[in-house]
């Protein structure tokens, strides 16, 4: 390891540090009260953040952001179809915005492979078309007056106040599942997102690595419906990744750095809604993110517009004094 | 919009009765379709020129964040006149249309620094306008009608119910004061609310307050009986007006700049080279999509008018080749998918079968407990209808469906079955390898078909002609290598 | 089949590949021996990347076989290198030179093992084969074409081969890159190594190969440098758009 990434590992892990602080640091300046639910919603909020910023980075890197916004549309009629099965169960409700995804996902596949219409457009179609024939179903179901069926319209901008310690559990053992397959698979997906001709010739599998992907994605998008709603998610997704992108050239730390973010952004906005009702979670989380993501955007050493400018300008300078410019090529991404 | 819509009722009178308009105005189905027919034309067509630049999921970003564009507009226009806001009122539309226009701008900011991909840079921009939109609206306006769910989703099925009167005879307004002989006065106690008191508590001060002392339309004055004559009304949908005027101006735009967008479309660096201005016309589109996405909030929702911009124009794409019968196509499906989308959200799909008798064979299985009415909301009725005709179209498209597609690929590989056969000949005859390579019989392992295959393709190729065995080789007629050399001259190839 | 003595290291038979039921590239027959370096030239569209990648199974064939060594792709895999065309790939991935060399090593590695410091080193020693172990913490969007071109190779190079496949290799690169390609070449032709190039500039070929195959959809003629590099066949392939020299140098171009 070289001194610059010793270097940036040290920062990872001080940022990490100083954020944890925040907490008992927010209880003696704003004197919040981390009360059991409070707590609850913290912590599944920062797991939510740190699983959907994690896979967001495989994502972003595969150009395959908005697939994130076509899968959180639509769920939403799997979601209808399972409450009417088995009631409002989350794992049958989660199981439910899986497949539907999934066969969203599929139908996309299909048309971009058997007619010129392209991926985005198709994408489009998936998600009006699911949406549609989720809020349907959601019609039909509020039309029966049926007691039960009351928050299920929660799945569309999410509720933090609502979220008990089970729900929790799920976000952690979704997360869990991710980081394992993640660093098991780790170079393997490295490869197929960097270089997939190459990776294919040497016999890695790469529909199966996509498979596994794809099916991460949906498992967070599912598991996270419920706290940051169907439209936000995609935010959850991209936002960090991308902050993560302007500190690092290093994949791993990228994703670790986005992690930090996300757990950040999902545990501060979390928090915030939790203490008043009338916040709802979702967006709040989102806001936090994209603070990140434009700071970063801005200041980052080495990509930033600030630093650009400053580069610039510096250029000017030693153009004007007759000095010999030091060639640094300009990244682009 | 009141005076237009003035002159267009004056106008239809000459044609039709009152109570003939009325009827078709005050007709839900009638409305909705009517409302629901113009989205689809205003949305296909600038639909069809974003799928042929690969800016599909713009209108869904857009969509999402007029609602920020509605929310701020609305506080600002609270706030400059003081009273709350009509949410069809022109001003609100074109301050919302704004937020749309910002969520292109930010993107293309976000694109443009070199940091951030196109896809990315959409997924960064509308997430974060539409998260301070639903803030804005639960902090501060939850008080006033503007429910985040009737603005989303909407429903296109209460069209008719939101009206403007017009009155073309008697009509006289009337005020009432409170020394006006119909006044009704009565005794209430005026702080009792405020001050959280019991009538009977000592503090609380009675006053004579006029019941019913304010201004009448004439409608209302008719009704309560303080006019002597029935005036004559008209009530004229609101969203009808509204997504007239936009359908028009997206036409209107289209036809005018039809030439410029297509040239922009198909090769931007061309049109900038020509003096075309693409970016304005980029950005002009752009408006027009906003413009719709608030008109059509009202009716449809934000979410589902994405779908009128996106599928009819796919589904046209699979049924045309040409740009203009693309933009006349897409119309039509979208209009089409409008009317037997009414129909769909009372149970009945395309006329064929019924939804009630579905959930009733679902009652037993689903635990439905004998909820087999569909009656739907109607707006995503429509866009589930315009779903089906995609996939009618992407199945039976005569050039590019699926069963076009199938029947073509059958075809071909017979030919170039065929085609491989015989260059396989011309290749090894007369060459050492011959006899090995051009045995019949083990003709099918060189190309690792089945043995059958072999025999079907070596039978058909005998019966047209093109080969004949010759002491257990296969070799070419004269016919055959004519075919052959017709086949390589259609290929460019030696 | 004929069967030789010694397995050729590539032996291509009948290749056809079909996009929608069109040949691009059709009845190949090829034969490589080892310790040669071999040139694929042809006109746009001739299906020279196509033939190559049919070869590694990285897109179906209609019809016709490839034999590594003797065997199959699959089982001769370790002895084949991959070079690919530069832009199939974002070069604004976060990852640096390093990295992207090491890479060559994930098929030795297997599943689930992470490289360490064997690798490091077998992979630095690559980039110093191609002059670019300077550049090894380097970000790779900072990188010129030829560099990228070099990493590329030295990515090719970690896997020790026996039979290379490079795609354009030679293609928008600086001199220095150019002269480090042509010596990477010829130190695997003295190992015994074998090299198949998709190559675009006719001038050069007589230069750097010793073999070269004409290919437009159909092989129009492969051999020795010497006897098949001819204005003739030249012709053939390129459709008669081949203008020479006027003291019939070998030198070719198109117009």
């Amino acid at each position: 390891m070289t001194s610059a990434d010793r270097r940036t590992w040290l920062i990872i892990l001080g940022l990490a540090i100083a954020l944890l602080l925040c907490i008992p640091l927010s209880q003696i300046i704003f004197h919040i009260n981390y009360n059991h639910t409070l707590t609850v919603v913290a912590l599944g909020g920062a797991a939510l953040g740190i699983l959907a910023s994690v896979i967001g980075c495989f994502a972003v890197l595969r150009h395959e952001s908005l697939l994130g916004d076509a899968l959180s549309h639509a769920a939403l009629p799997g979601v209808a179809i399972a409450f009417l099965i088995a009631g409002r169960q989350i794992v049958a409700l989660l199981i439910g915005a899986a497949i539907a995804s999934w066969l969203g996902t599929q139908f996309a596949l299909a048309i971009t492979r058997t007619t010129r219409i392209k991926q985005d457009t198709a994408l489009g179609i998936v998600l009006t078309g699911w949406f549609a024939m989720g809020l349907a179903l959601l019609s039909y179901i509020q039309s029966r007056a049926d007691a039960s069926q009351a928050g299920l319209d929660k799945f569309i901008f999410g509720q933090a106040a609502a979220m008990v310690q089970s729900d929790v559990e799920v976000i952690a053992i979704a997360a869990l599942i991710a980081f394992v397959l993640l660093a098991l698979f780790w170079k393997e997906l490295k490869l197929i997102t960097f270089d997939r001709e190459f990776a294919q010739a040497n016999g890695v599998r790469v529909r199966a690595l996509d498979l596994l992907l794809s099916t991460l994605l949906v498992l967070t998008i599912v598991v996270g419906l419920q706290l940051a709603g169907v439209i936000l998610m995609v935010g959850l997704l991209i936002a960090p990744a991308v902050a993560a992108r302007q500190w690092t050239h290093q994949l791993g730390q990228m994703v670790v750095l986005a992690a930090v973010f996300g757990a950040f952004a999902g545990g501060s906005g979390a928090i915030i809604s939790g203490l008043d009702v009338a916040l709802p979670t979702g967006p709040l989380m989102i806001v936090m993110a994209s603070m990140i993501v434009f700071f970063s955007l801005a200041f980052a050493p080495g990509r930033g517009l600030v630093w650009q400018k400053w580069q610039q300008w510096r250029t000017r300078l030693s153009l004007t004094q007759g000095q010999p410019i030091a060639a640094q090529p300009q990244s682009e991404m | 919009m009141y005076p237009l819509e003035h002159i267009i009722l004056q106008f239809l009178q000459v044609f039709f009765s009152q109570d003939a308009i009325n009827g078709v105005l005050g007709h839900p189905q009638t409305v909705a379709i009517m409302v629901g027919g113009l989205i689809a034309l205003a949305g296909a067509l600038p639909g069809t020129f974003l799928l042929l630049r690969g800016m599909s999921l713009t209108t869904d970003a857009i969509s999402h964040t007029v609602l920020l564009g509605i929310v701020v507009a609305f506080i600002v226009l609270a706030a400059l006149s003081g009273t709350t806001p009509d949410l069809s009122s022109p001003l609100l539309i074109m301050g919302a249309a704004g937020a749309g226009v910002v969520t292109v701008i930010l993107t293309e900011m976000l694109y443009r620094s070199g940091l951030v991909r196109q896809d990315a840079a959409l997924g960064l921009a509308f997430p974060l306008l539409f998260a301070i939109s639903i803030i804005l609206v639960s902090r501060y306006i939850s008080n006033v009608h503007l429910d985040i769910d009737s603005v989303m989703i909407g429903e296109i099925g209460v069209a008719w119910t939101d009206t403007t009167s017009h009155c073309f005879a008697h009509c006289e307004s009337v005020t009432i004061t409170s020394d006006d002989a119909r006044a009704v006065v009565k005794r209430e106690c005026s702080n009792c609310v405020s001050e959280n008191l019991y009538p009977r508590d000592a503090r609380a001060v009675f006053e004579n307050l006029c019941d019913n002392c304010r201004t009448y339309t004439p409608g209302e004055a008719w009704s309560r009986g303080y006019s002597t004559q029935k005036p004559e009304l008209i009530f004229f949908p609101k969203s009808l007006t509204i997504m007239g005027v936009l359908t028009l101006v997206t036409v209107l735009f289209v036809t005018i700049f039809y030439k410029e967008l297509k040239l922009a479309t198909f090769d931007n660096g061309l049109a900038a080279s020509l003096g075309l201005r693409p970016g304005a016309l980029h950005y002009a589109l752009m408006t027009l999509v906003s413009l719709v996405a608030v008109g059509a909030f009202n009716a449809v929702g934000s979410i589902l008018v994405v779908a009128f911009f996106i599928i009819p124009a796919a589904a046209a794409y699979l049924l045309t080749d040409r740009l203009s019968r693309m933009l006349m196509i897409a119309p039509v499906i979208g209009i089409l998918g409008a009317i037997t989308g009414y129909d769909l959200s009372r149970g009945s799909v395309l006329g064929l079968f019924q939804m009630s008798d579905i959930l009733k064979q679902l009652d037993g299985p689903l635990h439905l407990k004998g909820y087999t009415t569909w009656n739907v909301s109607i707006s995503a009725s429509m866009v589930i209808m315009l779903l089906i005709l995609f996939i009618i179209a992407w199945v039976l498209s005569p050039r590019y469906g699926l069963i076009a597609l199938a029947v073509r690929r059958w075809q071909q590989s017979r030919q170039f079955a065929d085609i491989l056969i015989l260059g396989h000949i011309s290749h090894h005859e007369g060459t050492p390898e011959a006899p090995e390579e051009l045995n019949a019989a083990t003709l099918y392992e060189h190309f690792h078909w089945s043995k059958r295959a072999m025999q079907w393709s070596l039978a058909r190729l005998r019966a047209l002609r093109l080969v004949q065995i010759e002491q257990e080789q296969v070799v070419l007629t004269e016919r055959g290598r004519e075919h052959l050399m017709n086949f390589r001259q259609e290929m460019g190839v030696r | 089949m004929p069967h030789h003595k010694t397995p050729l290291a590539l032996e291509i038979h009948d290749l056809t590949v079909a996009y929608q039921s069109k040949p691009v590239v059709w009845d190949v027959d090829l034969s490589v021996s080892e310790g040669v370096l071999l040139a694929i030239v042809g006109p746009n569209g001739a299906g020279k990347s196509t033939l190559i990648k049919a070869a590694l199974g990285l897109i179906p064939r209609a019809s016709g076989d490839v034999e590594f060594f003797g065997t199959s792709y699959a089982q001769a895999r370790d002895k084949v290198g991959y070079v690919p065309q530069r832009g199939s790939v974002d070069w604004d991935f976060p990852t640096n030179t390093l990295d992207v060399v090491m890479m060559g090593l994930y098929g030795q590695l297997g599943w689930f093992k992470r490289p360490g410091k064997r690798e490091r080193e077998i992979a630095m020693h690559a980039l110093q084969q191609v002059g670019m172990q300077d550049f090894a913490t380097r970000q790779i969007s900072q990188l010129s074409g030829g560099q990228q071109q070099r990493t590329f190779l030295a990515r090719a190079l970690v896997q020790d081969a026996q039979l290379y496949f490079m795609d354009e290799p030679f293609a928008a690169v600086d001199a220095v890159t150019e002269r480090a390609i042509v010596t990477l070449l010829q130190d695997l032709r003295a190992k015994g190594k074998t090299a198949i190039v998709v190559h675009h500039d006719l001038q050069t070929v007589p230069e750097y190969f010793d073999q070269v195959a004409l290919l437009n959809k159909q092989l129009i003629a492969a051999g020795p440098v010497a006897t098949t590099f001819t204005p003739e066949n030249l012709r053939q392939t390129y459709g008669g758009r081949v203008s020479f020299l006027a003291d019939g140098a070998q030198v070719v171009g198109m117009d």
